[in-house]
């Protein structure tokens, strides 16, 4: 089940990536390794192996999940209401302004206004935050 | 009935910064180490988490974090004339209370101190003679050079994440940087933050006069960074909410996140929080401690730690208390001049700013950190200026910072404005944009009657004497205060403000206000047991296996913050014990 959600997830990103090569004259495709870097600005709170002691919630396995999930984590009342579950979309418009996409949520971050930044990152948190185990 | 528990290595008094780093390196250096904590466990998440941790009126105003007073204070008085009376609220300072201390709800601004903080009496016995200090000004050389010390001022700015701009790379002076700074192996391990509008206005204003502007070095973290020990720092998110608040972000450089959670990790390491320590236990010799008393303050019940190392690690005004409680040391007496544990105490005079109001400019007070900011030092580690022309000793830095536009207490108005009604809540509106400031930070000298002592009336919840406080702002001070705070003033007309208040004059000492929690002095360092109540390595003279680390061994307070030089002589501490004390315990020389 994990694993369909997964890759399929996947796929979606893929795909949205070649509509915008296709229909754009600029071509780019999400850079994975520019994603890596820019998670930094992430890591301080969040893991990509579920280990370790951190602040946020990890995220792996993150995609596919229902937004407020995971049962070791004590979330805020916004984020377990926020009826989300996050895929390209969501996690783009999350990143984009947080507060604005869930209002009263209680990650400590500002967001990130450059659409092509986001691109990236998400293209590297599809591959690293894959939950191998549940595959 | 007390219960004696098994003996450690060593016992820390007090987990903020600077118990926090003893903690981490003793325990890692495998001594078993018990540190107490009066307050409570603290984490980012959840005790810092927005929204909740944004509540100004709990944590700014009712002081969440902070020392309750109802449980154990100070006495004041302005001189040895006056009846002294108990602080019965928080104000002028704000001692801290529960995991992390003051390096949770600190500001972040992290400086080295100059050289002539270094060598305080030489410098100015060297350039203006001897007589240029004041008979009853008790000012004395640090007991290690900042040379000495670099290498422990680089640790702490790595581990708290600094950000700033070298001005003095091995010698090399580098453009943007701090000119007037002691020469640093390397550059902070951050670039500086964004300037504020305000901030950019009195660079250009500063540099255009011919003073060297440059970003003030803060442990706000200017972009996500992972510290030297592995632990993670998010970026800053300028949310003004520093002082007096912990940071969600973990933006903030704070012991909480950072040296604590890598002693816990320790399993030679052990925390015990609602701890409080009452007295240090000596032997009949007096000159050896046996360990410590202490109090669970969640139940009553009261504990004997023994440990072969006790390490004072309180806030600076705490330590000194322990020390009188624990008759370690000769108390000192202002009358006879005798005496050292208490003499020195030193603090921040203000009043030298300015605030500017501008109809035709917006500076958006609440974006905002604790500590970033642009600086100007050539009336403070400037070894040129002419302190003759002050007829003071020490100088001021001054500053635009950008600290917070919070609701309740950030409220510029212009002079003559109303305190209330309509016409103030119309000014507070207009104002509230269109103001910023500009501060001025003076140094404060020792006087022999600014000190402290044991209460002989007032006593805490646990009947012990309150420590007394005898303090007042005094000639040089003004000086100061007069001195540089004309220069803010010239440097804020040439910006052409609509109107500006300030800067005020500098009058007697006010404890009711909030000014500054850089309370200095008391268990002093220095070269010898006849001017010193701690040697170089922060040891007590009287019974080496008491350590005494903080502000609490700063023979004088300079214009600079004091964390930088807290967390560095922590380090610095660490080192000597590690490395001296175990493998051969006693007075180290």
């Amino acid at each position: 089940m994990m694993r369909g959600v997964v890759d399929g997830w996947w796929f979606v990103v893929g795909s949205c990536a070649m509509l915008v090569a296709t229909t754009t004259s600029h071509v780019r495709g999400a850079d994975v390794e520019k994603g890596k870097a820019l998670f930094e600005q992430c890591a301080a709170c969040h893991s990509l192996d579920a280990t370790g002691d951190y602040d946020g919630p990890t995220l792996k396995g993150v995609i596919g999940r229902k937004a407020g999930s995971l049962e070791d984590y004590r979330y805020s009342a916004a984020m377990k209401r926020s009826d989300v579950v996050w895929d390209a979309a969501t996690v783009d418009k999350y990143v984009a302004d947080p507060q604005a996409f869930i209002p009263g949520n209680r990650m400590a971050f500002a967001g990130i206004s450059d659409k092509t930044q986001r691109e990236d990152l998400i293209a590297f948190l599809a591959v690293a935050t894959k939950d191998t185990n549940s595959k | 009935m007390a219960t004696r528990l098994r003996e450690v290595d060593v016992v820390i008094v007090g987990l903020g910064w600077t118990g926090g780093i003893l903690a981490k390196e003793l325990s890692e250096a495998g001594m078993r180490v018990v540190a107490l904590e009066r307050g409570g466990m603290r984490s980012t998440n959840p005790d810092f988490a927005i929204p909740l941790i944004r509540d100004e009126l709990k944590y700014a105003v009712r002081n969440a974090l902070m020392q309750n007073p109802a449980r154990d204070t100070l006495t004041f008085r302005h001189s040895p004339s006056e009846p002294s009376l108990p602080m019965r609220q928080l104000g002028s300072f704000l001692p801290g209370e529960g995991l992390g201390g003051a390096g949770v709800h600190w500001n972040g601004v992290t400086w080295r101190w100059t050289g002539i903080d270094h060598a305080a009496r030489s410098y100015y016995e060297q350039r203006h003679g001897k007589s240029f200090i004041p008979a009853d000004m008790p000012i004395q050389d640090w007991p290690m050079t900042y040379a000495e010390l670099e290498p422990y001022y680089d640790k702490f700015e790595r581990t708290a994440g600094v950000s700033g701009k070298a001005g003095n790379i091995r010698g090399t002076k580098q453009p943007g940087g701090n000119f007037f700074e002691q020469s640093r192996d390397r550059d902070y391990p951050l670039p500086a933050l964004e300037p504020s509008y305000s901030q950019v206005l009195f660079n250009d204003a500063t540099a255009h006069m011919g003073y060297h502007p440059f970003p003030r070095p803060c442990a706000n973290a200017s972009r996500a960074y992972t510290n030297p020990d592995g632990s993670r720092l998010g970026a800053c998110v300028y949310c003004g909410h520093c002082e007096r608040f912990g940071c969600e972000a973990n933006a903030k450089g704070s012991p909480h996140i950072t040296v604590i959670p890598k002693a816990m990790a320790q399993p030679t390491f052990e925390l015990r929080t609602h701890s409080w320590v009452t007295k240090v236990m000596l032997d009949s010799t007096k000159k050896k401690a046996i360990g410590v008393a202490y109090t669970d303050v969640s139940n009553g019940q009261e504990y004997e730690q023994p440990a072969a190392i006790v390490a004072l690690c309180a806030y600076a005004i705490n330590n000194v208390h322990l020390m009188l409680l624990s008759s370690i040391g000769t108390p000192y007496d202002a009358t006879t001049q005798k005496g050292i544990v208490g003499k020195n105490y030193c603090y921040q005079p203000g009043g030298g700013g300015v605030t500017l109001f501008f109809e035709d400019k917006i500076f958006n007070p609440f974006m905002a950190t604790g500590a970033f900011g642009i600086a100007i030092d050539d009336f403070h580690a400037n070894d040129q200026f002419d302190r003759a022309a002050m007829g003071a000793l020490g100088g001021a830095t001054i500053n635009v910072g950008q600290s917070n536009g919070r609701p309740i207490g950030y409220r510029p108005v212009p002079a003559g404005t109303p305190r209330w009604g309509a016409e103030w809540k119309k000014a507070t509106a207009k104002w509230y944009l269109r103001a910023m400031n500009i501060g001025v930070t003076a140094s404060n000298m020792p006087n022999r009657y600014n000190a402290y002592d044991l209460d002989p009336t007032y006593k805490n919840v646990f009947g012990q004497p309150l420590l007394r406080l005898t303090y007042n702002f005094l000639e040089n001070d003004k000086k100061v205060i007069a001195y540089v705070g004309q220069k803010a003033s010239e440097i804020a007309r040439s910006l052409n403000p609509t109107s500006m208040t300030g800067p005020g004059t500098l009058g007697d000492y006010n404890i009711v206000p909030y000014q500054s929690t850089h309370n200095t002095g008391g268990a002093i360092m220095g070269s010898s047991p006849g001017n010193s109540a701690v040697n170089k390595y922060l040891q007590s003279w009287d019974v080496p296996n008491v350590f005494v680390v903080g502000a609490s061994a700063f023979p004088h307070n300079s214009a600079y913050n004091p964390t930088g030089p807290v967390g560095a002589l922590a380090y610095w501490t660490a080192d000597a014990i590690k490395k001296r004390y175990r493998q051969r315990p006693g007075l180290m020389t």
